[in-house]
This record gives structure tokens, C-alpha cells and sequence, in this order.
């Protein structure tokens, strides 16, 4: 087991670095530069040239590159050239904003998502069931900033039921320091975390309830009813836990999907975590930014894909004999 | 059997929603009354990179370090840049003429830092070092170029000499500095200015002091109660960050955002304008736009475009174009055709400038004389083998270039020429303007209050290598720029920049389409709302939320 994952985090390394390897040579071969994305006459080629040459952007690119990664190598992801500080203490700032913003739709896929699921399969081919199918469809095939923008003006904008951006009211609440403010991030927090788990749930309902009726078909399931069990507790107790296996998988990466889904959605409701930070750092060609949000994209996307072959393995060791 | 709906379930979901509802709703009470209280929150679109005003020429920064640093003397509401008689004490309470190259500021005795030690001609001469020092790489150093030297008579007096007598002396002295505090920033090494922790948590001498910066969120500012010049009745002054003006236009007709700078596209302007909580305030606008034709071969700047190296072809696709049409289709009522490449701002506008006129019909035929004809009945006329095609080059980012380059090939069509589209990012597109790889350019250009600077850069020899990307030279116009920018009184320079516009128009370098007003968006319980179209925040520590009119947002303690 333990060489086993020796070798997928081997494996996990060099995703990352092949991620960090691209979009360092995708973004300095797409031209533009830090300097000349403003349309204003003021800044003269010379300050252009110099920034240039502050940034070390005036040497080769592959001079660049193995700076960049000896640096990271040690710890330093580079100064920001938008930001004017260090690109850790932007992702610092951001970071946490977009955990907070992933970690709720999460929790609201996997809640909503296997409570539906579980429900449908207790339903099956009945109107409830049909109707909730055909709702996560169409919930499903929604792209997730359409699907934000329609609940923002909705609940937004017409009903004025929920903020439409930012993560906390900055007049009442600037700092986090009474439960009135706590409830004012949560609020806050409510339609962005809803548009990106609700889609996930829909996804997530669909699996769960597949998974489900597979398990209800089973002789276990029979005789749980023949012992006189009550219906919930065979569904709930007996089905579901082993129903759950193929949700573990999803579980595991739905983190990194929601993280990096996540972009379009901060960016429709002014949630300034790591898809803001990208998306405008991008704009601004803000190289080290940019990396640096693509090597902790990349590294969630493949630790949690590590994580769900590990739980996964651990769970069905069948994974793991195939696997070794 | 059917598992019981969660009935349960959706009812304590209700109730936990009902429970956060009244959690966020029950707002903080303050205990602020009076003249001097009220909480403004401004909607940005955008952030601020630093607060430190030499290495930065963020028009969002400067918004906030606007409020924080003072200049020695500021422009009247005229926006007349020649001489000094429109110009507005600041931190200088007088300042008088020594001869004809020598300025003499007094600085206000009153004036001070906040963190308590008082402003002198040393802060002055140091600021000057700064500006014009080429390891802090300052972006306006070129407009001080005309200044010899700054030095200090005493603790309280501050001497500019120039180079050469010239009409925007005083303009050059004042505008783009802001003092800054030496005991502060004399310590910082000059080549790390632009990463120094001073310019994200600045100490200024200005109306407001600084307070927080959540980076990507907000940044908050504090009325200076002992400020000298008066203190501001708007007491907290929030700066809140969005990625774009719809989401500006979003916060304010939500009532999350009191006050924005400009709503953009006419929608925003019809959707702000329409929610009874705010007023707009339209005032003219810095900007215009145009399509550059590239006069140098692409990449090869040495010879002439095969198309628009032609000054007859340029007019004939400058008559070609009904710029009015394009303007209310993509602006609708928010914007003028510009009589040439000058924004609304600018106090040389003067719709009376001779222009080529819309005539297509004579576009046509000018086109067929110069031997630009359909031989192929393809729809595009062509010449010795060549088609009349061109490429636009627009970016992504503005939706109303990318609207106005599909409305320009398509009246372009209808004369037989073809053009394609380069849609590409901001950062993309504007280094393949400065470095000449493009037929035509779409361009917006946000110009200073003077003319003198903006259009020499962009229009004459003077601008190759800098803002002139299309390569236009044309020494009799460079000739009357010149003049203008030498003429020493007002009449005098608005009749020479008028004249070589003229003669700019005739050579169609470009066509200018649009110079868009500006619109800005407050709440009505905000009274005294004046905007100095050039800075528009310029004016705020004048503004005020009258007692009768405070809400308990407005009185809520930081």
C-alpha cells in the first residue's frame, strides 16, 4: 500500500509541475506584457522597458522558468507585479475566501445531492422521481455562471432577498467580530455557495440514485424488509452505506472541481477568492499570480484525485491489488 | 414503502434561514449625529494596485491616494490648464512669479502629516527628487521635464525654476505631484518604492486618513477631523471592489453601494437613472475613441502600409463611415462624435473643426478613381491583384469596440472593402499596437485636462516610439502643435489647435467615432455632489449626508 501511493505521489508531482510547466509557457507565448494593458498615454516605453527589466521579463524565457522553479523549490512564488507584494500574501488573502465558498457548496452538493438521490431511488419511476430527475437535469446541464446570474437577479436583484456581491456588508461589518457579522457572511455566502452546489447536487442526486437502486435489488436489502425493519432504516441504515462507495469517488473530486469551477461563479458575485485573483491577474499578465494560482489549482485537483484513490483503495481492496 | 418526504427537514431548514435572515438584518447602531457623520461606499470597478502616487497611474489609485496626499495647487472647475489664475490653493496658500522662469510656492503653515509632524518645502524638494529619479521609474516624469530643479528658500517656501517659459508651467508644477511625507519614505530604498509597505497602508496630509485594505474586497479611509482646509462631512468613506461596472451598477441599484465614478454602457446608465434611490451626475468625459489606420507596413515600420500609406484611400474610408449612426447605435445618447482626437474634457473641443464629411457615394468613387474596382464580382474591390482588405484590431475586454468593429465592417462592406476582426485580450492588444502589428486598431485613449500632452504623444514625430502606433507624422501639423502648446494665451491656443486639427482630419490618420460622456450614480441622501470631470472625487470632502437624512448605516461605528 504504502509503495503504492509512493508512486502516486510521484505521479501527483509530475502533474503539477507539467501544469506549472504549461501555463508558464502558455502565458509568456501569448504576448501582451505587465506594463502595456492600460490604455492610458502616460507610461512611456522607457518606464515600460525598465519595469521590464525589474521583473527580470527582459531575459530569456527559459532563464525565467528555472528561476521560477528554483524559487518555488524554496518556497518563494515571486512578487506580484499588479499587487506590488508577495504573491503568497495575495493567495493568502484569496485562498481562504475561495475554501470557505468551496467547502459550503460542498457541503450543499453531498447534502442535497445524496438526500435527493436517496429519495428518487425510494421513489423510483414514480412523479416525485421523475420530476426531480428531470429538474437535476436540467439544473446539470446549466452552465454555472448562467445559473448564478439568473439567481442573482432573481433573488438579488428583483426579490433583494440576499446581497448580490462580496462577502460581507464592509459599513456594518468590517471586521468579524459579533454574531450579527457572522450571520452577514453567511448571508453573503448563500447564493454563490447555492448556484455551485446546486449544480454539483444535481450531478451528485443522479449517481447516488443509480447507486441506490442497485443496492435496493440486493438480498441483503430483502431481508432486511423480511426481519420488519422499518423502510427508513433499511434505506437509510442498510442500502446507503453501501450505496456510498461511487459518491467516495465523487466526493473526492468534486473538491478540486468545485474549487477551480469556481472562477466563473466569484467572478459574477464579486467573491474575491483564487478564480478573481486568476481572472485579473491574467489581464493584468500578472506572471507569477497566475502560476501560482495554476500550481494550487493543480496540486488540489491531483491531491484530491490522491485522495480519492486512497480512500477509494482502502475501502475496495481490489483497486489496490489492480493498481500494484 | 415510500420513505416519508423530509418534511422535518424542510422546515428546519426554513427556520434556519429565518434565524440567519434576522441574524444579517440586524444591523449595528451607531451613535454618530450631526453634520460630520455619514458612510459612503463607493463601487470601483477595479482595485487599486498601491497608494504610493509616483509609481502608480491607476486611475483607481489615484481615486484614493486623491483623498489622502495633497498637491501644492489644484485645477478649478474651468479645467483651463494655461496660467495659474484657474488653479485652487492646496497645500500651498499663495505662491507668486520670480521672474520668468521661477516659481515661488508658500506653503500653508496649517498644513500637516497625520501622524502629526508639519509639511515643509523639505517635503517638497524631496517629492520632486522622487518624481523626476529614474530608479523609482515614475510614469509621470516626462511632464516634469520642463522643471529644472526644486529647492527650499525656508521650512515653509518652495522654489521651481524651469527650463524655458512656457503657457502650463504652474500646470506642470502642481498637477501631477503630490507631496509626499520624506521623514517617511527618505528611509525606503528608491528601487523599492514600488513594493514598499508605506503604499498599502499610507500616512498622508490629505482630507481623509487611511484606515483598512482587504485586498480584492474594500478599502476604507477616514474623515481627518482636524484637516486644515475644512474638515470633510463624509465621515468613513468605503472603496468596494468589483470586476466590472455591470456588477458596479448591480451594487448600486441594490442599494450595497452609494456612489460610483462612471456606469459605463447606456444600459447601466438607464438602470442606475431608474432606481429612485439615486441620483446621476453626467459630466464631460476624458476619453475617445477611435480607428487608427497603421500608415507603416505592419512589423516593418520603414515602409509604408500597402493600403493606408495611401492618404486618398484613409479618406475615402473616412467618408465611408456614418460615425453619427455608429455612435447612437453603440451609445445611444452618451456620447459625442469627437471633432478629432480629443475627449470631451478637453477645453480645445470645438464642434465647428472642418472634418471630412459622411458622403459613402463619394467614397465609392473616390475608391473606383484611385483604381479600387470589383473585377472579380466578389464584393470586394481590389487593384493590380491586391483585394481591399484590412484587419481590425479590437480588444476583448470592451464590449462597445467589439460592437462598434462589427458595425464598422459591415459599412465597410457596402463600399466593397473586407475586413476581418482580431479579437484579442487587453494585454495582447496593446502590445501589438505599440509595436505596430496591425492594419487598424480600435483604440480608446483617457487624456489629461491639457491637450499639450495627449496629442503630441499620439499624433505627431514626437509620439513615434511612445502613443503614436499608427505612425502618422505630418510636420505641418507638428508645426502648428507647437505653436499651440507654446501659444501663451487661451484664445490664441484653441484657434492654432483648432487649425491643426484641420489639418490633421484632412490627412485621415483615423476616424474618430466617440467621446463618451461620463455618468456618474449617488444616492439622493448625498447633497453637495460636485464632480470635477478630470478627478472626480477631487471635490469630495465637500460633499455631505445632511443630519435629517442619515440612516443607521451612516452612523454605524468601524
Amino acid at each position: 500500500m504504502s509503495a503504492w501511493i509512493v508512486r502516486r505521489l510521484a505521479a501527483a508531482i509530475a502533474i503539477v509541475l507539467a501544469a506549472v510547466t504549461l501555463t508558464f509557457f502558455l502565458l509568456h507565448l501569448a504576448g501582451g506584457s505587465p506594463c502595456g494593458q492600460r490604455d492610458v498615454q502616460s507610461v512611456a516605453p522607457e518606464v515600460c522597458a525598465r519595469l521590464r527589466a525589474q521583473f527580470g521579463l527582459d531575459r530569456p524565457i527559459w532563464e525565467q522558468y528555472g528561476k521560477y522553479l528554483w524559487a518555488v523549490l524554496h518556497g518563494d512564488l515571486g512578487q506580484s507585479f499588479w499587487q506590488r507584494r508577495p504573491v503568497i500574501a495575495a493567495l493568502g488573502d484569496a485562498m481562504p475566501n475561495t475554501l470557505v465558498l468551496a467547502g459550503t457548496a460542498l457541503l450543499i452538493d453531498f447534502t442535497l445531492g445524496l438526500a435527493l438521490g436517496v429519495y428518487q431511488a425510494a421513489r423510483a419511476r414514480r412523479f416525485g422521481d421523475i420530476a426531480l430527475g428531470n429538474a437535476a437535469l436540467f439544473v446539470n446541464s446549466m452552465p454555472t455562471f448562467w445559473l448564478g446570474l439568473v439567481l442573482l437577479l432573481v433573488f438579488g436583484q428583483w426579490l433583494h432577498l440576499v446581497p448580490v456581491g462580496g462577502t460581507h456588508d464592509p459599513v456594518l461589518c468590517a471586521r468579524l467580530d459579533s454574531l450579527h457579522c457572522v450571520g452577514d457572511r453567511l448571508w453573503h455566502l448563500a447564493l454563490p455557495a447555492l448556484t455551485l452546489g446546486l449544480v454539483g447536487a444535481a450531478a451528485t442526486a443522479r449517481y447516488q440514485r443509480a447507486a441506490m437502486l442497485e443496492v435496493i435489488a440486493q438480498d441483503f436489502v430483502r431481508t432486511a424488509r423480511a426481519k420488519g425493519l422499518r423502510e427508513r432504516r433499511v434505506l437509510l441504515v442498510h442500502a446507503l452505506r453501501n450505496a456510498l462507495l461511487p459518491s467516495i469517488t465523487l466526493f473526492g473530486l468534486a473538491f478540486p472541481f468545485l474549487v477551480t469551477g469556481a472562477v466563473l461563479v466569484e467572478w459574477v458575485f464579486a467573491w474575491p477568492g483564487m478564480g478573481w485573483l486568476a481572472v485579473m491577474a491574467i489581464g493584468q499578465r500578472d506572471y507569477p499570480v497566475v502560476t501560482a494560482t495554476a500550481l494550487v489549482a493543480s496540486g488540489m485537483v491531483t491531491v484530491g484525485n490522491l485522495l480519492a484513490d486512497v480512500v477509494y483503495a482502502a475501502a475496495d481492496p481490489r483497486i489496490r491489488v489492480r493498481g500494484a | 414503502m415510500p420513505i416519508r418526504p423530509p418534511d422535518r427537514l424542510i422546515a428546519r431548514l426554513l427556520v434556519a434561514g429565518v434565524l440567519l435572515g434576522s441574524l444579517a438584518s440586524c444591523a449595528r447602531r451607531g451613535a454618530c449625529t450631526g453634520d460630520y457623520c455619514g458612510t459612503v461606499v463607493i463601487a470601483a470597478a477595479g482595485e487599486p494596485d498601491i497608494l504610493l502616487p509616483p509609481v502608480t497611474e491607476l486611475s483607481t489609485s489615484r481615486d484614493v491616494y486623491d483623498q489622502l496626499f495633497l498637491k501644492l495647487a489644484d485645477l478649478g472647475m474651468s479645467g483651463n490648464t494655461i496660467g495659474d489664475e484657474d488653479f485652487q490653493p492646496q497645500l500651498a496658500e499663495r505662491w507668486e512669479w520670480d521672474g520668468p522662469v521661477t516659481l515661488v510656492f508658500h506653503l500653508d503653515p496649517r498644513a500637516r502629516w497625520q501622524d502629526g509632524r508639519a509639511v515643509t518645502a523639505g517635503d517638497v524638494v524631496f517629492t520632486y527628487d522622487a518624481y523626476t529619479d529614474s530608479l523609482v521609474n515614475s510614469p509621470f516624469r516626462s511632464s516634469l521635464r520642463l522643471i529644472s530643479a526644486v529647492t527650499a528658500r525656508d521650512s515653509l517656501t518652495a522654489v521651481f525654476r524651469f527650463r524655458q517659459r512656457y503657457p502650463e508651467m504652474f500646470y506642470d508644477a502642481v498637477y501631477q505631484m503630490r507631496i509626499l511625507p520624506a521623514h517617511l519614505l527618505r528611509t525606503i530604498p528608491r528601487d523599492q518604492w514600488r513594493s514598499a509597505p508605506f503604499g498599502r497602508a499610507p500616512v498622508g496630509d490629505g482630507p481623509y486618513r487611511f484606515v483598512a485594505w482587504k485586498a480584492g474586497e474594500s478599502l476604507e479611509l477616514a474623515a481627518d477631523s482636524t484637516f486644515y482646509l475644512g474638515r470633510p462631512h463624509i465621515r468613513r468613506v468605503i472603496v468596494r471592489f468589483t470586476p466590472n461596472l455591470q456588477v458596479v451598477t448591480t451594487q448600486l441599484v441594490a442599494g450595497e453601494a452609494d456612489v460610483t465614478e462612471q456606469l459605463g454602457s447606456p444600459d447601466n446608465v438607464k438602470r442606475a437613472c431608474a432606481a429612485p434611490q439615486l441620483a446621476c451626475y453626467p459630466y464631460k468625459g476624458a476619453a475617445y475613441g477611435y480607428l487608427g489606420f497603421n500608415l507603416a507596413t505592419p512589423g516593418d515600420s520603414t515602409k509604408p502600409h500597402p493600403l493606408f500609406g495611401d492618404r486618398e484611400l484613409r479618406r475615402a474610408l473616412v467618408m465611408a463611415v456614418d460615425r453619427t449612426r455608429l455612435l447612437r447605435n453603440v451609445f445611444g445618447d452618451f456620447a459625442k462624435v469627437p471633432p478629432g482626437p480629443i475627449s470631451q474634457l478637453a477645453w480645445i473641443w470645438d464642434p465647428e473643426t472642418r472634418e471630412l464629411p459622411h458622403d459613402s457615394a463619394q467614397a465609392a468613387r473616390l475608391l473606383t478613381r484611385l483604381g479600387w474596382i470589383d473585377s472579380d464580382s466578389d464584393g470586394v474591390r481590389d487593384r493590380a491583384g491586391q483585394k481591399l482588405a484590412f484587419r481590425i484590431l479590437v480588444p476583448t475586454t470592451s464590449a462597445s469596440r467589439r460592437l462598434y468593429a462589427r458595425l464598422l465592417q459591415e459599412q465597410f462592406r457596402t463600399i466593397g472593402a473586407e475586413v476581418q476582426l482580431d479579437e484579442v485580450d487587453l494585454g495582447l492588444f496593446s502590445e501589438r499596437a505599440r509595436t505596430g502589428r496591425f492594419d487598424a486598431v480600435l483604440y480608446t485613449w483617457n487624456t489629461d485636462p491639457t491637450p499639450s500632452s495627449s496629442i503630441p504623444q499620439t499624433w505627431t514625430q514626437a509620439g513615434l516610439g511612445r502613443s503614436n502606433h499608427g505612425r502618422y507624422v505630418n510636420p505641418a501639423f507638428d508645426r502648428l502643435a507647437d505653436r499651440a502648446v507654446g501659444a501663451m494665451n487661451h484664445a490664441e491656443a484653441r484657434r492654432l489647435w483648432r487649425t491643426a486639427i484641420e489639418v490633421l482630419n484632412q490627412d485621415a490618420p483615423a476616424i474618430f467615432l466617440f467621446a463618451p460622456d461620463a455618468v456618474a450614480a449617488a444616492h439622493r441622501r448625498i447633497t453637495d455632489v460636485t464632480i470635477r470631470p478630470d478627478s472626480w472625487l477631487a471635490l469630495l470632502r465637500t460633499w455631505r449626508i445632511p443630519g435629517d437624512r442619515l440612516t443607521d448605516r451612516d452612523r454605524a461605528e468601524r
